[in-house]
Formats: C-alpha cells, sequence, structure tokens
C-alpha cells in the first residue's frame, strides 16, 4: 500500500503543470482515482459533500453489467461448440469465449481510453469516468466474429465523433457506445448482420464440418411465413420462451440474456444509479405499442403483427439496451417528465422499426440514437412546462 | 450524524475582546466613524452604510478599538475592541412599553430602531440585503427553527425569554402591518408558551427552517417575493433594544460537530472570538472551524471572531488525507444522498468531513440536484444558463427564489459548486442598476 502511495506521490510532480508530462495531468489523475480517494478538501460551502463521485457511479453500471459480460463469454463458447457439433465441459466452453470475447474488450479499452486521454490532453477536460462504461458496453453489443480492427474503428467512432468532438462526457448528445455500434452496422454490414456472424467458429472443428450456423430470433421472427404465427415460428427454431429469456442463442456478445439485464436493471434502480422513469418507459413503450400493433394483425396481415408483445422484450437486445444503453443519463433527457417520454418513445419505436422494416432486424439501436436526438426537444418542452408553473421571481 | 449539540446551556464569562465584522454584512459599503484607539461605549456608532447613512453598526462592547482589520481592495474585515473589564459604559436609548408601542407611530418605530443600530437584523429576500428602512414590507417572516447542523435550537434559545419574544413579534406587527408570519419546525418544536405567536408550523429537513424556503412553499402572488425575514435570536435582539433602552449583546451560541470538545449551548455575547467558545488547544489539528452551519457558515482560522448573524461554531474534520482503494470501500459508514453505499442501510450516526470526495467532472445529470431542491429549481438546468450568461433564461428557472441552502453542491457526484455560481449570480445581478 505505501508502495503505491510512494509511487503516486513521486510521480506527481512530473504531471504537474510546467512538468515534463504536464499535458497527461488528467491521465494522472484518473489512475490515481482508481487506487486513491480524492485528497481535495472543500474551498467554499457547503463545507462536507457527499461520498458518491462520478467515478463511483460509474463503477455501479460497470458491475451490474460485468454478469452480462461473463455470460456473454460463455455463451459465445456454448454456441461456437453446438454450431460444431461437439459437446464439451464448462470451462472449455467458457475458455474458448474468453478467447474470442476478451481481445475486443481489451482493443476497445485500449483505443476508447486512447482516445479519451488524447482529447483531454488537448482540450484541457478532465477524463470522464463515463469512457471505462462505453468501453464495457461496446463490446457486448458486437457480434462474436467482429474482426480486431473493426472494433478499434467502432469505437473509436463512438468515442470521438460521438462525445470527444462535442466536449467529451456531458456534453455528449449521442450514446457514445451505440454511436460506434451503428457505424459498424451501416460501414460494414458484412460483418454486422445475416447469420453466419452471430457465432464463434472453432477454428478446428471449421475444418472438419461446415459449423452450422443458426438465424437470429429477430431474422426468424422476421421471416416468419403466413402458414404460421410468429411465435410457432420462433418455437420451431429452437427459440422458446426460457431460451430467449435465458439467453443461450446466438446474438451479440452481451446482450442475449434478458434474466442478467433484468438484474442489472433492478440493482442499478435500486442503487438510484439508472433512472426507473426510463426503464419502466421503454418497458411500457414496446408493450403498449406491441398491442396496438396486434389490433391490425389478422388474415392477410403480416404475420409479425400478431405477435405477443412480450416477445420483442425478450429477443434480441432490447433488454440490455433498456437496462444499460438507454439509462445512459447525458444522452438521456436530463428532466423527469422528459425521461418518461423518452422511455415510452423508444420502447414503441423499437417495436416499429422490427415489425415494418426488414432491413433492420434489430431495432433499439436506431430508437435509441434517434431519441438521443429528441431528448433535447423534449427537456425544452418539460422545462417550459415547469417554469409557467413557477410563480414568477423575477 | 456526528457531533449534535447537547441542549446544555452554559453561560460564559465576557470575553477580553469582541469584534465587528462589516465584511460579513450583506452588500454594505461601511463609511468608518471611528479609529484605532478611539474610546467606545456598547452602542457607539462604529460605521455606517454609505448606501444609506441612516443605517448604523453599533459597537458591541465599551472599551478600545484595538485594531481596524483591512482585507484585499480595503474590504473592512474586522473591528476589534479591547473591553473594559471592570466598566463596561453603555449608550443609552429610549425604552417603549408594550403600550407605548400600540400607540406610537410606525415612521417613528423606525427611526428607533435605526437609530438603536438594529437595523441589520431585517434582511430581505430574495437577495438577503438589507431592506431599505422608507419601504412597506410585503411581509416579515420569522423562522423560529433550526435545521441546520448545527444551530441553536429554539427551545434553548426561548429558555426565559417568552416575554421579549412576545415584545418583538408585536414590534413586526407594527412594522408590517400585521402581515407577519411566524413559523417553526414541527420536530423541533419550541416551548408550548410561543405557540400563540406562530401562524404555520413546517414539517421536514434542512433547509425547511430558511425564509425563503418557507415563502416559495406558501406565496400565491409575486408580490410577497421581497418580503423581509428575520431570525429568531435577532427578533429577541431587538426586542431587547426597545424595552429596555440599552444595545443588547447577548447570544446563544452552539459549539457542535464531531471535532467539537464538547457540543452544547453557551449563553454569551456577539462577537466574541473562537477561541472564547473552544480552547485553541482543544481545538485539533485537523479541525476545520466553521462559523454558522455545516452548509452556509464560512471557514475561519482559530483567530478569528463570530460574525453578528452568526451563532453556531462547528468543528469537523477536514479530511485531507486520500484514502487507499476508497472507490471499492462499501462504505458502511460513509454519509451519502444516494444509494451507492452501504450507510443507507446503516441506522448509525455518521461523520461528515471536509473532503470533496472525487475529482471535478462535468455534470452527467444524475438529477440529484432537482430531486433535492427545496424550491424546485433544476440546479443542473440553471446553472447552464448561467454560464452561458443567460440571463432571462435562469431568472425564469427561479434562481431568486434560490435559499443557497448548499443541498445542490453536497449530492453533486460531479463535485460542481453550484450553490456558489448561484450566489455569485445572485449578487451579480442585484448590483446591477435597476430595470
Amino acid at each position: 500500500m505505501k508502495l503505491i502511495r510512494n509511487f503516486f506521490d513521486s510521480q506527481r510532480s512530473r504531471f504537474a503543470p510546467g512538468g515534463p508530462l504536464g499535458r497527461w495531468q488528467a491521465f494522472f489523475e484518473a489512475i490515481e482515482n482508481v487506487f486513491y480517494g480524492s485528497a481535495e478538501v472543500t474551498r467554499t460551502a457547503p463545507h462536507p459533500r457527499d461520498n458518491l463521485s462520478v467515478q463511483r457511479y460509474m463503477m455501479m453500471v460497470i458491475l451490474a453489467v460485468l454478469p452480462c459480460l461473463f455470460f456473454g463469454m460463455y455463451n459465445v463458447g456454448l454456441q461456437a461448440f453446438q454450431a460444431a457439433g461437439r459437446s464439451a465441459g464448462h470451462w472449455p466452453i467458457f475458455w474458448f469465449g474468453v478467447k474470442t470475447v476478451m481481445p475486443l474488450v481489451l482493443i476497445t479499452y485500449l483505443f476508447g481510453f486512447a482516445w479519451e486521454i488524447i482529447f483531454a490532453a488537448v482540450r484541457k477536460h478532465t477524463i470522464s469516468e463515463g469512457v471505462f462504461v462505453t468501453c464495457i458496453l461496446f463490446p457486448l453489443t458486437l457480434p462474436p466474429t467482429t474482426p480486431w480492427w473493426q472494433a478499434a474503428i467502432g469505437i473509436s467512432f463512438g468515442v470521438v465523433i460521438g462525445k470527444e468532438v462535442f466536449g467529451g462526457t456531458g456534453r455528449n448528445f449521442l450514446n457514445p457506445a451505440l454511436t460506434g455500434r451503428a457505424f459498424l452496422y451501416f460501414a460494414y454490414p458484412v460483418q454486422m448482420s445475416g447469420d453466419a456472424v452471430w457465432t464463434a467458429v472453432l477454428p478446428k472443428a471449421s475444418q472438419a464440418v461446415d459449423a452450422m450456423t443458426a438465424a437470429t430470433p429477430l431474422v426468424v421472427a422476421a421471416g416468419t411465413q403466413s402458414t404460421g404465427t410468429v411465435e410457432q415460428t420462433l418455437n420451431r427454431a429452437g427459440y422458446d420462451l426460457y431460451t430467449l429469456f435465458s439467453g443461450f442463442y446466438p446474438a451479440s456478445i452481451g446482450a442475449s440474456s434478458t434474466l442478467l439485464c433484468l438484474l442489472g436493471a433492478v440493482a442499478l434502480i435500486l442503487l438510484g444509479v439508472a433512472s426507473y422513469r426510463i426503464i419502466l418507459g421503454d418497458i411500457i413503450g414496446v408493450v403498449a405499442m406491441g398491442y396496438f400493433l396486434n389490433l391490425f394483425a389478422g388474415q392477410g396481415a403480416m404475420p409479425y403483427l400478431e405477435l405477443n408483445p412480450w416477445y420483442h422484450l425478450l429477443m434480441g437486445g432490447t433488454a440490455f439496451g433498456i437496462a444499460f444503453m438507454t439509462t445512459d443519463p447525458v444522452s438521456a433527457p436530463h428532466t423527469h417528465a422528459a425521461r418518461w417520454i423518452y422511455g415510452f418513445c423508444i420502447g414503441a419505436l423499437t417495436v416499429i422499426i422490427r415489425v415494418f422494416n426488414p432491413a433492420f432486424p434489430e431495432g433499439i439501436m436506431l430508437a435509441i440514437l434517434f431519441m438521443n436526438v429528441f431528448a433535447p426537444l423534449i427537456d425544452h418542452m418539460v422545462v417550459r412546462f415547469k417554469i409557467s408553473q413557477r410563480i414568477p421571481n423575477v | 450524524m456526528a457531533g449534535a449539540p447537547s441542549t446544555a446551556l452554559t453561560t460564559l464569562a465576557d470575553p477580553e475582546q469582541v469584534a465587528f465584522l462589516p465584511d460579513k454584512m450583506p452588500y454594505i459599503k461601511p463609511r468608518l466613524k471611528i479609529a484605532e484607539g478611539d474610546a467606545v461605549k456598547v452602542g457607539t456608532l462604529l460605521f455606517e452604510d454609505k448606501r444609506n447613512p441612516g443605517i448604523r453598526f453599533l459597537s458591541p462592547a465599551g472599551g478600545t478599538v484595538r485594531r481596524i482589520q483591512f482585507g484585499p481592495r480595503r474590504v473592512i474585515q474586522a473591528i476589534v475592541i479591547d473591553r473594559h473589564a471592570q466598566k463596561e459604559d453603555h449608550e443609552s436609548f429610549l425604552a417603549i412599553t408594550s403600550n407605548e408601542l400600540g400607540t406610537m407611530d410606525r415612521k417613528e418605530l423606525v427611526d428607533r430602531i435605526l437609530q438603536g443600530g438594529l437595523w441589520w437584523v431585517f434582511r430581505q429576500l430574495p437577495f438577503r440585503d438589507l431592506p431599505d428602512p422608507e419601504t412597506m414590507p410585503p411581509a416579515i417572516i420569522l423562522g423560529l427553527s433550526a435545521k441546520e447542523p448545527y444551530q441553536p435550537l429554539p427551545k434553548v434559545y426561548l429558555q426565559d425569554r417568552m416575554d421579549l419574544m412576545a415584545f418583538g413579534v408585536k414590534v413586526l406587527k407594527k412594522l408590517a402591518q400585521d402581515r407577519v408570519m411566524a413559523f417553526s419546525n414541527g420536530d423541533s418544536p419550541p416551548p408550548d408558551e410561543i405557540l400563540p405567536l406562530l401562524t404555520h408550523m413546517v414539517q421536514g429537513n434542512y433547509p425547511s427552517d430558511d425564509p425563503g424556503t418557507f415563502l416559495y412553499h406558501t406565496k400565491s402572488s409575486p408580490e410577497e417575493n421581497r418580503a423581509w425575514f428575520v431570525s429568531g435570536q435577532d427578533l429577541l435582539l431587538l426586542a431587547q433594544l426597545l424595552a429596555q433602552g440599552a444595545y443588547p449583546v447577548d447570544r446563544v451560541v452552539t459549539v457542535a460537530g464531531s471535532r467539537a470538545p464538547n457540543p452544547q449551548h453557551f449563553r454569551t455575547r456577539l462577537g466574541i472570538p473562537l477561541s472564547h467558545l473552544v480552547e485553541a488547544a482543544a481545538m485539533g489539528e485537523d479541525a476545520r472551524l466553521v462559523v454558522g452551519g455545516l452548509f452556509r457558515g464560512y471557514a475561519s482560522d482559530r483567530y478569528g471572531f463570530m460574525g453578528h448573524y452568526e451563532t453556531a461554531l462547528n468543528l469537523v474534520p477536514e479530511g485531507s488525507g486520500s484514502e487507499f482503494l476508497s472507490l471499492f470501500n462499501p462504505g458502511l459508514l460513509k454519509p451519502t444522498y444516494s444509494r451507492t453505499f452501504l450507510s443507507r442501510l446503516n441506522p448509525g450516526v455518521l461523520r461528515y468531513d471536509c473532503n470533496r470526495h472525487g475529482g471535478e467532472r462535468a455534470c452527467i445529470a444524475c438529477m440529484h440536484c432537482s430531486d433535492i431542491c427545496p424550491v424546485d429549481i433544476m440546479p443542473h438546468k440553471a446553472y447552464k444558463a448561467i454560464l452561458a450568461d443567460e440571463v432571462e433564461e435562469y431568472l425564469e428557472h427561479g434562481l431568486l427564489d434560490c435559499v443557497e441552502c448548499g443541498l445542490c453542491s453536497y449530492v453533486c457526484p460531479s463535485k460542481i459548486e453550484l450553490t456558489r455560481t448561484f450566489i455569485d449570480a445572485k449578487a451579480a445581478y442585484a448590483k446591477e442598476p435597476a430595470g
């Protein structure tokens, strides 16, 4: 402990303004903050300050996402072995997943954090711990087969264009992780969509037999023929309710398990980190729009219209997006009432995009980004309303 | 919260020195009327306000002016007076009886208060400046509760002062033509005898004791925004002046906080040195001396004095060390408004210190500030409007309703100095030419 303290104390002067590494002071501060609490005392009233810091706030999100990460590793291994038609013990499965996923996570952190440091040095702002959250969320939304260089480009785009050019965390209006994900989706559709990308391939097995890859539930659902309901089609493809809820199906790395997303969301709500207003708004939006579309279902209509809305919450990345992406407080509206509206619109849009737009099997990513753009507008209306309720004091 | 004062009330002997701190009086421009070495009595004019020479500030002790301490840009920080221990002379003023008060002209009452040097007990919302004696207040608010950690409890400072308080309320009624609102907090009620004087009972935590909070929740029209207010102890001073015809210097002060050797109430005087309350040896090396409550008070060194409005000295740990792996500490003992520490489940007494507990970051819209604001301002939005110099916008947000309680700065995880910014913006707006 003493050793670490001494190390930081001895390096401090180098990073002080005017020192040889003065430009990188924010980097020093961010790293020191991981090991040590602040030594600063307040200079003005109020004299005591809350123990909660942004560091702690962001760490809570990371803790809530970690189960999804570990599940994702296991599931990636599981799907790969299943596709190859081989069975193996839990540890080999998990280990294969670790080997597939960890490089993506590490590359994301390396590039994301590097951009944050560079911008902090050039733009002279502090390093916000938000980047750690962005960098854990981003790889979990990727297909496990994503080339490493694409992960690097994606997170770079997300952090730089989605956030830094607007002044860093707190001033961005788009969710940086999703911005990066959307960039990859549109720039490299071959690696980001289709049936093959969602299952990592065992190196040896691929030579012996062709790996059997399966379509994701969303593709199955969208491709339902008029001969049966979507539920039946999903069931035939092996996606019963239990599978969808637990997440053991080919999907992006960490986004498939509705169960773990639900746990994460509940934990974040209990900790007061995520806004329950957004999460409930999302869910209400999905369900309401789902039931609304049910009204139009019937003979000759698209089979997707009559899907039970709760399936929307179980399939694909909806749960992950709701729990961890919509709740990003910065890109969400900054008033409570607006957060209800924001959530509702995201939920409704997700369903609309999924059902009516066969080109985009997954709707939540675009729905969130779209509503990110509208968040300030909803905010503005709410603020106007609240101001009109005040007795003016000018 | 650790360090709450007991209700014990100890009377202290008079100190050798007392001081008047003109720069703790809001907005005034003092013009000195004495010089170093002058002899003064209790109640001798020390300085007046250049903006309105009728507003006079009188000596809280009889003796010799020892030194006049100037700060940056010739701000008068302190007028220190050596007290004559044996013979402390008093200036005399006209006393009035309760009956005379009833028949007296309001104008004459105002003049008596101005002459008696106690106009400063009144302040006017929203800027908390001294009101113009020529004007008629829309209302006068008398707050009798003390929710800020830690201020003297009404039931302690009102002991044996019931008659004065009743007289004081009568004075207020005369001044405001019966538009007096007196309130107290239900959780720490004043003595029963005072209840008939009260018009409102409020509930809630700090700052429900603030006249600004009270006004925000009771007002029905913008006309009331410029109400005056007076604190319970200050009203006792005023009542004493008018009833007894002598400049009053009584004060009940709490010494509290987790570093205070013996947290309790003391009966003493205005403007005493801090070392009179807590011996220098007992202050401790790492204690911060906060004159006033923890959320609004000012930090002072151990040679400082109490300001005239202040009624508390809080000693809390500075907390300047950095804690190893504090980020990963479950935090059973770490006080927080959020739910990210186990302390939320800890019913025990928690200790606060003055560490900032985190680096300064950009706002992440966690909404804690707008959840906690007692007057429904959205501090994160108003703050951005202030930074953008959008005067109209931040006034619409209700900046002038801000009671300067400090809670938004307290809860902010990004450690943004919201309250400081609001106070400065209000002060800047107050100094703008009218219109």
